[in-house]
């Protein structure tokens, strides 16, 4: 019960702050007045907190977690036959394969679903961006008003679960690289207001940087200077102003501040206590560090983490080339960290109420770019015969079939949903699952009712579109 | 009598012995567990062990015990109030006994409850305690029932029952809403449609008039829009009725026509308004069912003949009118002369608001540098002006800074890059999907172009302005309501005439009288082909004729070409008869000035101005005069009434309640780009000279500009935290409260930090005395010398001989000061 006093509380306060744009006539609103319904978050949650895992640029399925007939590379290798270019292995579930050097995720299948019939948007010449925005807002760009990150969403629901740390952090995502404005423009609460937007951690490995006073200031001057803030206002005839909601918030924030640059729950941010054994298995880089620091902030009480594997053009998965070789480095990447964040959150038993999910804004394949029935665009230099190894791998950009894994926080352990195609166009023959759906779920497992909305510009928004989104109840152990 | 006592005997063992015990027993239980579930959600478990579950949704079944035999019990004591022998005695003891016991067992249950599902709000705690708070006196009163006087016995007994009414009260408010029993009250009425019909039922005889039957209409179309229409309109026809126009009415569904005109108790719409709620009939069949008197209106005006009015309806939303009009200006008296202050003066006396003392110079100065050029004015201009014996010093100084065209263009730049979502890095530049118009918005404000034309080159516009109606195109195909045509629609809409078609571009609007091919049609005035109407994204096969949104204004020829189209469409608006653009217009600088518009919010030209006077005044007065912003920011700004004290609220929302009256301009936050000027003017440049977007500006500009202001530099996560939006779309208000992410930003983010910390550095070499120090980081910041407890405080923290960081901290508490953050 305590929980939830709390988490309205907050709600309250936080919502005062967004009540200020209303006021100001900016583009947000308060809750729509649906004819007398009280706003009541559902009983029977079964997460508290959602940690994403996005695998950025568009992880091909047939490479990774649904796999297909492998074909190995050889001169003058006619494309049409490749559809995988690894070889697969069992997992723990019975019958399942995954593709070659995601052992370590295999292995802990048992504690999750594998969903492979995810069907992206169809949205004609494509930009990785643009699918992006759509996965993490569940709207299409261009918008009218700018929709809420899912992140931004469940921040403003549910408030933070410890006070002292953000609702919202998104690591390893740096702002710099192409195509940054328009990852800007959904990395955003939108017009839910600021406050409710992403903290940004670009490099786990310096998280800690973040949340701890500026550099080269100690705890006491740290200490002294606030103190100093807080007498020079005391003395001052600000008073005179009398009260209102600027001087307050302002007050407010900057104690909040204060209180999270100071709390021992800073730490969590600091990887540097974490075990060396620990911090090996996780040190594969940014992303493994990150699912490192996800991990930490969990434990604290984190409410919504995303970490990825960060999206820079023709980086990372975004594979238009050298695709099979590429592939080999991502695995090593994405492996260990993800399997081990879900073992570790499972031992100590944060798993139960908390929802991961791993997933890429769509899939890829060798020969069709787009979907089967409605080819796009090409972008990419795929020859039908292979005569160099560099174009062997999954290059083009495919959105009929896609895999996401999810553990925990309610979902089915070891359970498998959907089906693609055998032979090409790989595509999803069973159980379409669409990007409302996953939200909804989500939301569901958080307790937000599906028709959460607010009226901007005297229109209502919700969620998902027009509050349509269904709950994927297979997927859930419990509705 | 030996009877009589042996119920006594035998009730009164029962009660203290076995009875009491198990009472404490079970809130014992209720104790232990509440703490153990309370834990459970708060950690990690999942849902809690059924049974609780169980026995707290029995909570609602067994209040009602208590509720009515302790009532019952009240009510024989007052069968025998004045008597002085209780014949009742033994019967309300037994319903005590019963009384209490349940509601014992109420308070455990009802604990369970809360513990077990999702409750919370301002109720529930009251709920909570006055439900045992009932429970104790129940029992109290039921021991005096066995021991102590009947006064007591009355008096307890009374207590307890408005204890269990007031309890019940709230425990009916938990589980049925607030508005239960208002709801149904006349004065609770949902306010949907702002056109608030006039037409009384009541006193009405013989035939109506034609007034009557349009107000009639009238209530009718609102009662359907806001309860039928969902189902039976445009976007759903539930069995194949719809009840938007007076023709589909007629017509009736699919089981035929649901009216008889004349004779209500034939037609079927009136059989299902009026079955019970829980009828598998009744409608509406979601949500709250209509109102008696909705039904009593529907059912009079079925019984007049289902009357529709002939000629143009009446809206049922509130239409702002669209022409200008120039109102008499009321006869100055005594020291109130100008125009505004006159209207103003109307509307303090209407409003009983007195007039208050004007603010002193060192405000006032404060604030015409913030809302002219957006900067502080330093302290010896300060002092300068305070010493200004002229009597019209101030006008003077209004005059002074707004011929400082560089810095005023610096600082409206902005509010326009916001409303005309201009910016120097932003999606769609990467596919050339969209163009910046910067240097043309950049010269036009320094240019102080008239508004007329400065709209007719948006709109019409050379290759310098084009951005704006081009709209931001992402690569691949788009949502029908996204497309660069339609974004230009709704832009120009929006921003010109405070007007929203972004509901309309999808589907016919419900709070606008604006239809799809409104939008539509034009939309088509931006395209170099007619558009085929989208409805929500599915194509319908018509196509979308050409005109504008107020035909008033003129006839666009569709068969011209776009750039023709554009150079029409640009005149019509512009016209002086096109009184919308210029009450959006000054309505819009009056809220940049005075922290509220005239109109709330300042894109909804069709709300209520909360005075038509004052704003039809200054519209009109602007077109006579030149479409001039230049002299609109003067005629306000050397008024009496901006130079009011600034109003203080203490909650954000009241700020656009109905019920809101203007006393005086509104406090307001710095924006972003002003805080950071204010403090690189005050203490160090925040940004170097290398960030300002040059390449983006007019040749000329480097004479301009006399240090990196904010307005001139790309988005950054330091800018973006205090609060400037990503101008994706059109914004036209900056939030004015403080959030976490912005103290984070400002405690310890690099940008701010690094600023600070290469002030304390200049400052220390300037000032190696530290009285000296303080006193001058006062006046350069706060534009005063600091009192004398202030500069103890901050001696206390410098020293006789200051640390770079001590100075640093010190600078940076000022920098966050309210005083320094607040436009007052």
């Amino acid at each position: 019960m305590k929980a939830n006093w709390n988490r309205r509380d907050f709600i309250k306060k936080s919502s005062a702050a967004t009540l200020a744009a209303l006021a100001a006539g900016a583009p947000v609103a308060g809750l729509l007045s649906g004819c007398g319904k009280g706003k009541k978050i559902a009983a029977n949650t079964s997460a508290d907190t959602v940690i994403l895992l996005w695998l950025a640029g568009g992880m091909a399925h047939t490479e990774t977690f649904d796999p297909k007939r492998y074909t190995p590379y050889e001169n003058g290798l006619e494309g049409n036959r490749v559809l995988s270019t690894f070889k697969s292995f069992p997992t723990a579930l019975d019958g399942i394969q995954f593709s070659d050097g995601l052992q370590s995720i295999g292995s802990v299948m048992d504690k999750g679903t594998l969903i492979r019939s995810y069907v992206a948007a169809d949205m004609g010449h494509i930009l990785h961006s643009r699918h992006q925005y759509h996965w993490h807002t569940c709207y299409e760009p261009p918008q009218t008003v700018a929709a809420p990150h899912i992140g931004a969403w469940i921040a403003k629901e549910l408030g933070p679960k410890n006070q002292v740390i953000p609702a919202f952090i998104d690591i390893g995502q740096r702002m710099t690289v192409g195509e940054s404005e328009e990852l800007k423009a959904f990395h955003t609460a939108g017009f839910l207001g600021n406050e409710f937007g992403p903290f940004l951690i670009p490099d786990p490995s310096q998280g800690l940087e973040s949340v701890r006073p500026p550099v080269g200031m100690d705890a006491r001057r740290f200490e002294r200077r606030n103190q100093l803030y807080n007498d020079l206002i005391s003395k001052s005839a600000i008073g005179d102003l009398g009260s209102d909601y600027q001087k307050e918030s302002l007050k407010r924030s900057m104690e909040q501040a204060y209180m999270l640059l100071n709390s021992p729950e800073a730490k969590a941010f600091d990887l540097s206590l974490e075990p060396k054994e620990v911090y090996d298995v996780y040190n594969t880089g940014r992303f493994g560090l990150g699912c490192l620091l996800a991990r930490r902030l969990t434990e604290q009480g984190a409410r919504f983490i995303s970490v990825t594997t960060e999206y820079e053009p023709f980086k990372g998965f975004d594979t238009h080339e050298n695709g099979h070789t590429r592939m080999v480095d991502m695995k090593k990447m994405v492996d260990g960290p993800i399997a081990q964040l879900v073992k570790d959150l499972d031992k100590s038993g944060h798993l139960d109420r908390t929802m991961i999910i791993v997933a890429s804004e769509f899939s890829r394949d060798m020969m069709v770019e787009g979907r089967p029935d409605a080819k796009v665009k090409e972008q990419v230099n795929q020859p039908d015969i292979l005569n160099d190894m560099k174009f062997y791998g999954m290059h083009r950009h495919f959105t009929d079939g896609c895999s996401i894994l999810m553990f925990g926080g309610g979902i089915k352990k070891g359970f498998v949903y959907g089906k693609t195609a055998d032979e090409r166009p790989c595509k999803t023959i069973e159980n379409p699952i669409k990007i409302d759906q996953i939200h909804q779920t989500i939301y569901h497992a958080l307790g937000i009712p599906p028709d959460t909305n607010y009226v901007v510009e005297k229109r209502p928004f919700y969620t998902t579109p027009d509050g349509d989104g269904k709950i994927a109840k297979e997927l859930l152990i419990k509705v | 009598m030996k009877r009589k006592n042996a119920i006594k005997k035998k009730t009164t063992r029962f009660l203290t012995t076995r009875n009491i015990g198990l009472a404490f027993l079970l809130l014992l239980i209720a104790a232990i567990i509440n703490p153990v579930i309370g834990k459970d959600t708060e950690i990690a478990a999942g849902t809690p062990f059924w049974v609780w579950s169980f026995l707290g949704r029995l909570h609602p079944l067994v209040v009602h015990f208590p509720i009515g035999l302790l009532v019952v019990a009240w009510l024989m004591e007052l069968l025998v109030w004045k008597r002085k022998s209780n014949d009742f005695g033994p019967a309300i003891r037994v319903l005590m006994v019963i009384g209490t016991i349940s509601s014992v067992i109420a308070v455990v249950f009802g604990l369970l409850l809360i513990n077990t599902e999702e409750y919370g709000g301002d109720i529930l705690p009251v709920h909570q305690w006055t439900g045992i708070a009932t429970m104790v006196l129940a029992a109290i009163t039921t021991y005096t029932y066995f021991r102590k006087s009947r006064r007591m016995q009355k008096l307890l007994l009374t207590l307890t029952v408005a204890g269990v009414t007031v309890a019940g009260h709230y425990g009916a408010s938990l589980t049925h809403g607030e508005d239960y029993l208002t709801s149904v009250l006349p004065s609770a009425q949902p306010d949907v449609a702002a056109n608030q019909p006039t037409f009384v039922l009541a006193n009405q005889t013989g035939p109506l008039n034609e007034t009557q039957v349009q107000e009639l209409n009238l209530q009718i179309r609102s009662i359907f829009a806001h309860s039928c229409t969902n189902c039976h309109g445009e976007a759903k026809q539930k069995g194949d009725l719809r009840l938007d126009s007076k023709e589909a009415i007629l017509k009736g569904g699919e089981d035929g026509p649901v009216l008889v005109a004349g004779d209500p108790e034939k037609s079927e719409l009136i059989r299902r308004i009026k079955l019970p709620r829980n009828h598998k009939e009744a409608m509406p069949s979601k949500g709250k069912g209509l109102t008696p008197q909705e039904i009593a209106t529907i059912e009079y005006w079925v019984k007049q003949g289902a009357p529709w009015p002939t000629g143009e309806l009446k809206s049922i939303f509130r239409v702002a009118a669209l022409e200008p009009r120039m109102p008499e200006i009321p006869a100055a008296t005594g020291d109130i002369v100008s125009p505004v202050d006159l209207f103003v003066n109307d509307y303090f006396k209407k409003h009983k608001v007195e007039w208050n003392k004007k603010v002193d110079d060192r405000t006032y100065i404060r604030r015409v540098y913030l809302d002219v050029i957006g900067l502080v004015p330093a302290a010896d201009t300060i002092d300068a002006f305070i010493n200004d014996t002229r009597p019209d010093k101030r006008e003077i100084l209004v005059s002074n800074l707004l011929s400082r065209n560089s810095d005023y263009a610096q600082h409206w730049l902005t509010f326009w890059n916001d409303a005309l979502r201009n910016d120097y890095s932003g999606t769609g530049y990467i596919t050339g999907g969209r163009y910046d118009i910067t240097e043309w918005l950049y010269s036009s404000l320094r240019d102080n172009k008239p508004y007329n034309i400065f709209v007719k080159e948006l709109i019409s516009p050379t290759e310098k302005s084009k951005g704006f109606i081009a709209g931001i195109k992402w690569r691949g195909t788009i949502n029908a309501s996204q497309r660069t045509e339609m974004q230009a629609a709704q832009n120009v809409s929006q921003v010109f005439l405070g007007l929203n078609l972004k509901c309309a571009s999808c589907h016919n609007s419900f709070v606008s009288d604006w239809k799809l091919e409104d939008a539509y049609a034009f939309a088509n005035v931006f395209a170099d082909s007619a558009l085929e109407i989208n409805r929500c994204d599915k194509p319908t096969g018509k196509m979308a004729p050409t005109r504008m949104l107020y035909k008033e204004l003129g006839e666009i020829d569709s068969n011209a070409v776009t750039q023709d189209k554009l150079k029409q469409l640009a005149e019509y608006l512009v016209q002086p008869k096109d009184g919308r653009l210029y009450r959006t217009l000054v309505n819009r600088v009056w809220a940049q000035l005075m922290g509220r518009g005239i109109v709330e919010p300042v894109d909804v030209m069709d709300n209520e101005p909360w005075s038509q006077d004052l704003l039809d005044w200054l519209a009109s007065d602007f077109v006579a005069t030149g479409h001039d912003v230049k002299k609109l920011i003067y005629k306000i700004l050397t008024s009496k009434t901006y130079q009011l004290p600034s109003v203080g609220i203490k909650e954000a929302e009241l700020i656009v309640a109905p019920d809101y009256v203007f006393t005086g301009m509104l406090r307001r936050r710095l924006t972003a780009e002003q805080f950071t000027d204010a403090v690189s003017k005050a203490i160090q440049p925040v940004y170097g000279d290398s960030a300002i977007v040059y390449k983006l500006l007019p040749e000329d500009v480097k004479t301009d500009i006399r240090f990196p202001r904010a307005s001139l530099v790309k988005n950054d996560p330091y800018l973006t935290a205090l609060g400037r939006p990503n101008r994706e779309t059109v914004s036209t208000s900056r939030l004015s409260q403080a959030n976490l992410l912005q103290a984070l930003e400002l405690t310890n983010g690099d940008r701010f930090n690094n600023a600070v910390k290469r002030a304390a550095v200049k400052w220390k070499q300037e000032y190696p005395d530290a009285e000296k120090m303080v006193t001058e980081i006062y006046r350069s910041t706060l534009g005063r010398p600091p009192a004398s407890d202030e500069e103890s405080v901050a001696l206390k923290v410098l020293g006789q001989t200051p640390t770079e960081a001590a100075v640093q901290d010190f600078l940076w508490a000022m920098t966050l000061h309210p005083e320094f953050q607040l436009i007052y």
